[in-house]
């Protein structure tokens, strides 16, 4: 798979990514907007009652300890999982081959797992006022109490599925589908302009 | 200085003048006025002429009830029409024209239906141009003829052409309490669930928070109630656990404490800033929410009660305390009960002459005696207004003696002088959303007034203040503190509350709310209802309030009737003798207020669609493909050169495709990623024909049912692995398809183990067909062979193309050697590109769906246009597919005598025999009856020119079907004018052996 | 109106898309029995009052869910998972 890595993966969001400060600028900005480009984006399903050995298979394969529960979620060193469903999982890494490293060592009497790498596009959106534009387009409660850090939430705009988790205080990476990432993206501008955005 | 303004006193900033034009003319108003405020500084009374009557009006009230005052506000070309003055905030180039008037507002052409009254009384529509026709001026006829003259007449505001330029947004909020209303119930209620550690939203539907505080001239722990109520807000906006939503109207009480409100955000404002929206749509999910939303003053039903300046007792008030205002120089007070008494001392205190107080009630109280002293009034006790004197501007009023046993006046009439008339009926709390959330209202005799029932068991709602008929200001504080910890759960504590001064006087009024004399006395203002409308309704039989309201159309306009309701009820339960509760009262529905369009469509602007692109969307379209919408996605239609027609363009790409090659973007089919231990068994069920003995790197066509039999959607599915398929599904269904198969999953069979997951965004796809497809391949993959023996018809392989891994599966849809291509989606242009590189000594043409669609047409292939929920696999010839050696979904009913039966429309080819194109949706006839189209036989469901056949033809589903084979019939295309003969051919139109895919 | 995913938690209606009556049985999948196919696919009860239903989370977790929802009031009365509920294990159920 080395050849992977001799040819540019194209972000669907290339024509209409445009960094720079954009909307109400006078006080600087207030969120910052970026692509969070993963190597590898992968779904885990384990079957019914095998949800805490697909939990020890995360911690084996991808070092990232994921708590039980449901939406329970961590981000570390470049990585970052969530639960999404009952028994599903999103696990996503900076490098590529996460997929392949799970094929091969998880056992399917656990379950499945399913590459994503190129089907989802991740979404950052980081600053003070992000909870606020995300209330705009999203009808879940971001605060902090309501939305730890780490933990993920699968939600809908209308027709735009998206896995959201929460990476720190005042970010969030959120996951769509790849072909109506340029559409989300240019919703999420034009819904920051209010407060200001910078794209990174 | 404006000519009505108080030397001193009021809310406004004195400092900064607001310049603004109403109906062409420049008033210079100050920061913190209302334009209504600002027109009666500057003496403006004449504000808008009447709904029916073109009567002219002048502000009845002061708050988002006014019913008179509507006006039209112009930004650019963009007209808002039907806003209350009195909720529009004035800022610099404010222009705002006056509505329903022609030619201008003290002149008005309309007017002369005043004269015509008794032939425009309620009904009127309904007798005049409702049923059959009688005679020349009658019938539904007639309303056509006369409908534009009439809507001109009567109406409200003109809505603009111009597009709305302005931003709308939505904003979803969660909180533990949501008040609505600041007024001191309010602003106690959020202050204590705050201070109980609760997240609180308090919602305002005006510019400042205090509602009655800010005008009651009241004092509150020593302070004028109003600085108490702004140290109060200031105070819970540096809470972090508190949002204080200003200009907020909550409008709509929904299932599950999901309350709608509206926030003006710029419309105060000169310009809004960047990206800033000019209303934003709140919707509030709340654990409990607090109603403090007060009460509305009711005017009394008199002669001449709605002539300019006749006003609200409370309005005036609020008008001199809060804006610094006084609506006259000298005021006449009419009313019912005390709480006028208090505004009057205000009105005073400002500035105001009170020349008299006329009061129903023989028997005054000694305490309201001493008030109209201090006021300088007369007070004429057991009296009644029975007509207002003046054009367009109240010179004075007439009274009588007024008997409220038996509710008739006597007695020598009287005039008296006065160019201010107040009024006070009696307070209507604003039950609204309570009243949306189910709550019945209760009929309170003493305050006679409807009452919010105590909040049931269950009800997440608790109100405070003026809401539940607590009238005082003292009780609304105690009330409202008490509702802000219930509701957050919080036991009552021992707690000092603020002090306010004993209101005087009763909360009760007398219970008279019309005055019988000669003369139009209104009920409904802005609908222009008369009490004599409410008797003719009552003579006619609507005595129902459901059918009051709508035969006389009280209540319905843009107010909803929060001024008449009351005194509309109380009309009709006299002419019916029946007590008020029992004719009862309507149900409050959404919304509360107006809201605007924009606030419901927020970010959903332009085509309301998110556009969903394939990987390679953006060389589509540099390649000079016209792009065209598949449900949400973006397929290319055609790549047209220069000059050329859509069908000389899809006819070149076909062609090309059958002499060399062609490649489409395929990457919109839904795909499924389907795993697991399961999977196979889970195929075999959701399928009409086996899948578990298809081996690993092999694809199968695939078709399913729905339970009741028809079908539903078919495609390939690839074998990836034992447990590992990857489905494929028309473009259209693919979300469909999902949802049915994880159904099944989850709630029939949730024993099996398999995934279902959407990877239709993994995967670019590019479908190459043609006779030199399998040499571009073989010139561009690596890592695998692609002849014959590698990769069989149906087989799949894995290579590379330019370095990308790559899945190819060699399936056909054009009916030509074709091989789908999928490579990771952001590759999907790198591989693109490659193809056409290894294309170009072979000739391959990219081709968009036109072409696609005629190679299908000629292969006879059925989609979605085929599968259209009413056709049977036997309909569609593929009852090849449907298994006999187990059950799947629909194979018990796809039997049925229905479905079997002979003379079903089946699917058949069409030549055009006259030439000439063929259109889908054109019926099939035996016979062409052009006068009287009929006896359709079936209809087309895809046409194209064939370039392999050179002819027009058509898929179609006819009745009979394949039996009428070579026979001819007509299509009948009356929509369309196009009617010709067609000869009736199998659906096979080109290679039917399949000899050109197979190789 | 809100329904709270034993997932989720709490969502707004516009997230779940109603998959029909919950108290149909389906018959075993080789069961040629016309009219107990009949009364599957097309026999829906009507109550005023409480009745049992299924939605699937469709915009969240995708989870199908046994609601109890009163028509008359659209009170939530319960909400639970489909899969793994006993009610959902039907004859029909292939082991």
């Amino acid at each position: 798979m080395a050849s992977r890595n001799t040819v540019e993966r194209l972000s669907p969001l290339e024509p209409v990514y445009q960094p720079g400060l954009h909307g109400q600028s006078e006080h600087g900005a207030g969120v910052t907007l970026c692509e969070a480009k993963q190597g590898s984006i992968l779904q885990l399903t384990a079957w019914p009652g095998e949800e805490k050995r697909m939990i020890a298979a995360i911690r084996s394969v991808a070092r990232l300890a994921v708590p039980d529960g449901a939406g329970g979620g961590i981000v570390k060193n470049g990585k970052a999982a969530f639960g999404i469903a009952p028994g599903k999982f999103t696990v996503t890494a900076e490098e590529e081959g996460l997929a392949e490293a799970f094929a091969a060592s998880l056992k399917p009497a656990i379950g499945t797992v399913t590459d994503l790498s190129h089907g989802r596009t991740i979404i950052r959106i980081s600053g003070e006022k992000a909870e606020w534009v995300l209330a705009k387009l999203f009808a879940i409660d971001f605060s902090l109490p309501a939305f730890p850090i780490g933990a993920g939430r699968s939600t809908v705009h209308h027709d735009i599925f998206a896995q959201i988790q929460r990476t720190d205080n005042d970010s969030f990476d959120i996951h769509v589908f790849r072909s109506f990432a340029r559409a989300f993206w240019k919703l999420l501008c034009h819904s920051s302009e209010e407060v200001g955005y910078e794209v990174q | 200085m404006n000519p009505r303004r108080t030397a001193t006193g009021g809310r406004v900033n004195r400092q900064r003048p607001v310049r603004f034009t109403f109906d062409g003319t420049a008033y210079t108003g100050h920061a913190g006025d209302t334009l209504a405020s600002a027109l009666l500084a500057n003496g403006v009374v004449l504000a808008g002429r009447s709904f029916k009557y073109h009567r002219p009006r002048g502000l009845l009230s002061a708050g988002l009830d006014e019913p008179n005052a509507l006006v039209t506000v112009m930004r650019g070309k963009v007209r808002e029409p039907n806003v209350p003055a009195t909720m529009i905030e004035i800022h610099d180039g404010l222009t705002v024209e006056s509505q329903n008037r022609f030619p201008s507002l003290a002149f008005d052409i309309g007017a002369v239906n005043q004269l015509a009254g008794k032939l425009i009384s309620a009904g009127f529509y309904y007798k005049t141009f409702m049923g059959p026709a009688i005679g020349p001026l009658k019938g539904t006829r007639f309303w056509m003829l006369c409908e534009h003259v009439i809507r001109r007449a009567a109406g409200l505001g003109r809505a603009g052409e111009a597009p709305d330029t302005s931003r709308y947004e939505r904003m979803n909020a969660f909180c533990d309490v949501l008040v609505v209303g600041s007024g001191p119930a309010g602003l106690m209620a959020a202050s204590a669930a705050a201070e109980h550690g609760a997240n609180v939203i308090l919602a305002e539907a005006d510019a400042h928070a205090g509602g009655s505080a800010n005008w009651s001239g009241e004092t509150i722990d020593g302070m004028l109630a109003a600085d108490w109520a702004a140290d109060m807000a200031a105070g819970l906006r540096e809470r972090p656990n508190v949002r204080l939503l200003r200009r907020t109207a909550v409008w709509g009480c929904y299932d599950g404490n999901t309350l709608v409100a509206v926030e003006r955000v710029s419309d105060h404002k000169a310009k809004a800033g960047p990206g800033e929206p000019r209303h934003r749509h709140w919707v509030i999910r709340a654990r409990s929410v607090v109603l403090a939303t007060g009460a509305f003053e009711r005017p009394l039903v008199f002669p001449g009660n709605d002539r300019p300046s006749v006003m609200l007792a409370s309005a005036a008030e609020r008008y001199a305390n809060e804006f610094g205002v006084l609506p006259a120089e000298t005021f006449i007070v009419f009313t019912n009960n005390d709480s006028a008494y208090l505004s009057t001392i205000s009105l005073k205190k400002a500035g105001a002459n009170i020349a008299a107080i006329v009061d129903v009630r023989q028997d005054v109280g000694e305490a309201m005696r001493i008030l109209a002293s201090e006021a300088g009034a007369e007070l004429l006790a057991g009296h009644a207004v029975v007509a207002t004197e003046g054009g367009k501007a109240l010179r004075g009023v007439k009274v009588q003696r007024f008997n409220m046993t038996s509710g008739t006046v006597s007695g020598e009439a009287r005039s008296l002088s006065a160019d201010g008339l107040l009024m006070s009926g009696g307070w209507s709390p604003a039950i609204h959303l309570a009243s949306q959330a189910g709550a019945k209202a209760e009929w309170d005799n003493g305050l006679q007034a409807f009452l919010p029932p105590a909040p049931a068991r269950n009800s997440r709602w608790l109100g405070a203040g003026a809401f539940t008929g607590n009238f005082s200001t003292g009780g609304a504080l105690a009330e409202g503190h008490a509702a802000g910890l219930a509701a957050c759960g919080a036991e009552p504590g021992e707690t000092s509350l603020p002090t306010a001064e004993t209101t005087l006087g009763s909360p009760e009024p007398a219970p008279v709310f019309e005055i019988k004399a000669p003369g139009k006395a209104f009920v409904d203002f802005q609908h222009d209802v008369t009490v004599d409308d409410v008797r003719l309704a009552h003579r006619e039989g609507f005595v129902s309030v459901e059918h009051l309201k709508r035969y006389t159309t009280l209540g319905m306009a843009t107010d909803q009737g929060k001024t008449s309701n009351v005194a509309g009820l109380a009309i009709m339960a006299e002419a019916r003798g029946l007590p008020i509760p029992d004719v009862g009262t309507t149900r409050f529905r959404p919304p509360f207020s107006p809201v605007s369009l924009g606030a419901f469509a927020a970010e959903r602007y332009g085509d309301l669609r998110p556009e969903r692109l394939t990987p390679m969307h953006d060389w589509h379209v540099e390649h000079g493909a016209t792009m065209q919408p598949a449900g949400l996605w973006f397929r290319p239609q055609i790549y047209g050169l220069a000059g050329e027609t859509i069908e000389q363009a899809y006819v070149r790409e076909a062609a090309a495709t059958r002499e060399a090659a062609g490649i489409v973007d395929v990457s919109t089919l839904g795909k499924i990623a389907v795993q697991g231990p399961d999977a196979a068994e889970f195929l075999d069920r959701v399928y009409t024909n086996m899948f578990s003995f298809l081996p690993v790197g092999k694809a199968r066509y695939g078709l399913m049912l729905r339970e009741d039999g028809l079908a539903f959607d078919d495609g390939t599915t690839w074998r990836l692995g034992d447990n590992d398929f990857l489905m494929t599904t028309t473009t259209a269904n693919a979300g469909k398809v999902m949802q049915h198969l994880e159904y099944f999953l989850d709630v029939i069979w949730p024993e099996l183990k398999v995934s279902l997951v959407s990877v239709t965004d993994q995967w670019a796809g590019a479908a190459i067909g043609g006779p030199s497809a399998r040499d571009i391949l073989a010139a561009c993959v690596r890592k695998t062979g692609v002849d014959n023996k590698a990769l069989p018809f149906m087989g799949i392989v894995h290579g590379t193309i330019a370095d990308v891994p790559v899945m190819i599966c060699r399936l056909s849809f054009s009916g030509e050697m074709a091989f789908e291509v999928y490579s990771p989606a952001d590759y999907g242009t790198h591989v693109w590109e490659a193809l056409m590189e290894a294309g170009r000594p072979f000739g391959l043409v990219p081709y968009g769906m036109e072409a696609l669609g005629a190679m299908r047409i000629e292969k006879g292939h059925v989609t979605g246009a085929e599968i259209d929920g009413r056709t049977t696999a036997r309909d569609l010839h593929l009852d090849w597919m449907l298994s006999k050696k187990k059950p799947f979904i629909g194979s018990a009913m796809m039997d049925r005598e229905g479905l079997i039966a002979s003379g079903r429309i089946q699917l058949v080819g069409l030549l055009s025999l006259d030439g000439r194109p063929l259109g889908g949706g054109a019926h099939i006839v035996e016979a062409v009856d052009q006068e009287n189209p009929h006896g359709s036989i079936g209809h087309i469901t895809a046409a194209c020119y064939s370039p392999a056949l050179g002819k027009y033809i058509a898929l179609a589903l006819v009745e009979g079907g394949k039996a009428r084979h070579g026979s001819r019939a007509f299509i009948s295309d009356p929509l369309r004018n196009r009617y010709g003969p067609v000869e009736i051919v199998s659906h096979h139109f080109f290679d039917p052996e399949g000899s050109r895919m197979h190789g | 109106m809100l329904i709270t995913c034993p997932y989720c938690g709490p969502r707004d209606l516009s997230e779940f898309t109603y998959q029909g009556d919950g108290n149909r049985t389906r018959p075993a999948p080789a069961s040629q029995d016309l009219d107990a196919w009949n009364a599957y696919v097309y026999d829906r009860l009507n109550p005023a009052g409480d009745h049992n239903e299924i939605w699937q989370h469709s915009g969240g977790c995708r989870s199908h869910l046994r609601v109890v929802r009163n028509t008359l009031t659209h009170e939530i009365s319960s909400v639970g998972f489909v899969r793994g509920d006993a009610h959902a294990r039907k004859p029909g159920a292939r082991k």
